[in-house]
């Protein structure tokens, strides 16, 4: 079976600037991806390629067998980022002309949009003028929209920006559903909990060129720092006597209790059950790399970031918080 | 690069849809005819029911002691309605010296006929002792409105001089500009009668005389012979450069108007995710031109109705139809592409105001020289415009329109120059549309749209 996807040598210039280098891809069908990248790195300008709005100066695309999305437009879904509407159109007319241009009847796209609004509780929405609609209940109407014509192919940038909690549990359970039909999921975000928790694969722009193509199992593997969390169920316990645990190499004392790396090579399960012997734990449990500390890693590496790591920390854990409680 | 008809179907219905059902295209689709109708029907019943009927009284000197007993007669309203009668065209069965119209004369359209009467000073009267006469306080009555001083070689010319004398008048600051003209007709009417009749001749039969009825032409072509009007010639290449202008108009701002709305509400993504930027482009243009023909379907039909209602419908020739839709089509092409470009390069309206000022500037010299045009078909201006795109459409419609059409040849001359310059900007359009539709930020200039052509 062909890939889904499949990006070769592509580049993308706009006057002087370059904004994307020798970009190689390949997307099986039915994975799913996540694109992550700083602001500005090209993932807007790789999606837009993808989605035959831009072509690129050089290179090939193959999109689901197709020469070029435009080929296969019917088949694919997508949420831009920019997204809108039209503000005087009822929801119903805006999700039937949607899914009309993408080769679905008339009465194909409103039994779907009908099931669809309900499951992310928008029942009553369909005869309400989009102006209407609040600006969350208007993001899960465009989610429809892009997932209205059962696409082989979706592309998600940033779905869950200015989402409440439940609605974000909604559309992830959507997704979930798309991929388990077998659609194919490439997923831009800069929130990286969102990333880890529904991709099976990550790949990484940055400065328009791919700097990381890796399984999230492998990347967990390959970051893996041994370090052991620990919260004492004693808050007065003196947690710097772990020092003479063998196979510690340092203590970190924390707000939540203390971060306790290993020496490499050392056996965590072993060093686990000695800490817990001394100091009696709440809650004990290795630590495993998060996303944002592979981001901060490679784009802190490049040594060309703008902003600085512990800057974009900061950032990236905002936009982790806005996202999750927005 | 193929595109899909299905796609660019469905966005010009939906184009087409979202504008027909607009409030500012009903107001746009009702305000000419409700222009045509206050201008042609209510505006001379207000102006003329708000003009009070003047009454008044004359001064007169006469020391030829002939105009004045003439003047009595011109200044009766009877006489004053004839002398409208025949100034406006209409049949007069009776001659302008005749008092008493017959039936058969129809009132003629205009503001009241003032009641004037005279008070005449003898002969050697001065003047000069009576202006204070026309001084008068507001509300005083009767009114005094002039003083006519008939010059005394008005009749008689003085020796060895080869003209008659005038007359003089003097006015009220109360008189009104219609009461003042028709006071001057009457004394002139009343110089010529006193000058005829003092050469013995009679001047009710010189009018008789005079009278010659205005035939319909009859205009005869290979396919046969119609009836002709000359206003109706004159005015016909004008409305249809008027209608070319307001479909254009119409349909081109439609366009401009919805993809700027698409941009700002950045729903034009979303539709590049479904549709190229081709079928997008057609579809609206299709669309909007949809729009734009049901707007001149709608005037046609008032047109040919309100004509039908005069008898006038035989003058109109089904071709000049067939011709009017099709220079409005490929008119509309080239303006309406190009406010599409307008719409994609622009983030919002007033942005677009720069770019909107010369193309509707071009519009309307063209529809402006249709009028002129239509007075001259086959002059070597009218030839050349014809040829000149964007604006030759207008030309060769108001001489298509116009009392002496161009040969055929020529008519599909325009329409192939038109269909070329259709697609050198359909080309252009196409270019700009593509990469000014995900463009946000300052807008750009001329010289911008031209390398985004370049470069897309």
């Amino acid at each position: 079976m062909t890939a889904a996807l499949e990006l070769q040598g592509i580049r993308k210039t706009f006057g002087a600037k370059v904004a994307i280098e020798s970009l190689d891809l390949s997307i099986p069908r039915g994975a799913t991806y996540g694109l992550i990248g700083p602001s500005g790195a090209g993932k807007t300008t790789a999606i837009r390629m993808i989605m035959s709005i831009l072509f690129p100066d050089r290179g090939n695309i193959s999109v689901l067998g197709q020469g070029s999305a435009l080929q296969a437009k019917d088949r694919i879904g997508y949420l831009p980022e920019e997204r809108g509407s039209y503000r005087k159109m009822t929801v119903g007319a805006f999700l039937t002309y949607m899914g009309c241009l993408k080769g679905r009847t008339r009465a194909q796209v409103n039994g779907r949009a009908d099931r669809l609004l309900g499951r992310l509780g928008l029942p009553d929405v369909a005869t309400k003028k989009c102006e209407d609609l609040s600006k969350g209940m208007l993001q899960r109407v465009q989610f429809v929209a892009a997932i209205v014509n059962e696409p082989d192919l979706l592309i998600l940038d940033e779905p869950f920006g200015g989402l409440d909690p439940v609605s974000v549990r909604l559309l992830r359970e959507v997704i979930a559903e798309e991929q388990q039909r077998g659609a194919t999921i490439i997923f831009s975000t800069h929130v990286m909990a969102h990333a880890e928790e529904l991709c099976q694969q990550i790949v990484m722009i940055h400065q328009g060129r791919k700097v990381l193509d890796e399984a999230m199992s492998g990347l967990r593997r390959q970051y893996d720092t041994r370090h052991i969390m620990l919260e004492p169920l004693d808050a007065n316990a003196n947690l710097l006597t772990l020092q003479s645990v063998p196979g510690v190499e340092n203590v970190k004392l924390n707000d939540e209790g203390c971060e306790v790396r290993l020496v490499q090579g050392t056996d965590p399960g072993g060093a686990m059950r000695a800490i817990a012997a001394i100091v009696a734990p709440a809650r004990i449990e290795l630590a495993r790399i998060r996303l944002e500390d592979v981001f901060i890693r490679l784009v802190g590496a490049s040594g060309a970031a703008e902003e600085s790591q512990q800057a974009l920390r900061t950032h990236l854990q905002g936009l982790s918080t806005t996202g999750a409680t927005s | 690069m193929s595109v899909s008809m299905r796609r660019i179907g469905l966005v010009a219905a939906r184009d087409y849809k979202a504008t027909i059902t607009s409030r500012g295209f009903l107001i746009g689709l009702l305000i000419m005819p409700a222009m045509v109708v206050i201008f042609a029907v209510l505006m001379p019943k207000i102006l003329n029911s708000r003009s009070p009927q003047v009454a008044g009284e004359v001064m007169v000197i006469d020391p030829t002691g002939k105009v004045g007993a003439e003047l009595t007669q011109t200044v009766a309203p009877a006489s004053i309605e004839l002398r409208r009668s025949m100034a406006t065209g209409q049949n007069p069965a009776a001659p302008p010296g005749q008092t008493q119209p017959t039936p058969a004369a129809a009132p003629a359209v205009g503001p009241p006929i003032p009641r004037l009467s005279l008070v005449t000073l003898p002969a050697d009267t001065d003047v000069s002792d009576h202006k204070s006469w026309l001084i008068q306080p507001r509300n005083a009555t009767p009114q005094h409105l002039a003083i006519v001083v008939v010059r005394p070689d008005a009749v008689v010319p003085r020796p060895q001089a080869t003209a008659f004398g005038n007359f003089d008048l003097y006015t009220s600051v109360r008189i009104d500009d219609n009461t003042e003209t028709t006071l001057r007709d009457s004394v002139r009417a009343a110089l010529i009668a006193a000058r005829l009749r003092n050469a013995g001749q009679d001047p009710d039969a010189i009018a008789r005389d005079q009278q010659v009825t205005q035939p319909e032409s009859v205009v005869m072509s290979a396919t046969g012979q119609r009836s002709g009007s000359r206003l109706f010639a004159r005015i016909l290449p004008f409305a249809c450069g008027v209608l070319i202008f307001m479909g254009v108009m119409m349909g081109g701002s439609g366009l401009m108007t919805s993809t700027v709305e698409e941009k700002s509400n950045r729903v034009i993504e979303v539709l590049l995710a479904a549709v190229s930027p081709l079928e997008l482009m057609y579809g609206k243009l299709l669309g909007q031109l949809g729009l734009g023909l049901t707007l001149m379907g709608v005037y046609l039909v008032l047109s040919v109705y309100t004509l039908g209602q005069y008898s006038l419908a035989v003058l109109l020739d089904p071709m000049l139809i067939v011709y009017l839709l099709a220079f409005y089509i490929v008119t509309y092409m080239v303006f309406g592409s190009l406010m599409l470009t307008i719409g994609a390069a622009v983030n919002q309206m007033a942005e677009a105001q720069s770019f909107m000022g010369p193309l509707v500037i071009l519009l309307v010299v063209g529809y402006s020289m249709t009028g002129i045009i239509g007075q001259a078909p086959n002059s070597t201006f009218s030839v050349a415009m014809s040829f000149i795109p964007p604006i030759n459409t207008f030309a060769m419609m108001g001489r298509i329109a116009s009392s002496a059409p161009p040969p055929a040849w020529q008519v599909w001359a325009t329409l192939g120059v038109s269909c070329v310059a259709v697609a050198a900007v359909v080309w252009f359009a196409a270019k700009v549309f593509k990469i000014g539709l995900l463009m946000h930020g300052k807008p750009p200039s001329i010289a911008t749209l031209i390398q985004w052509a370049r470069m897309a």
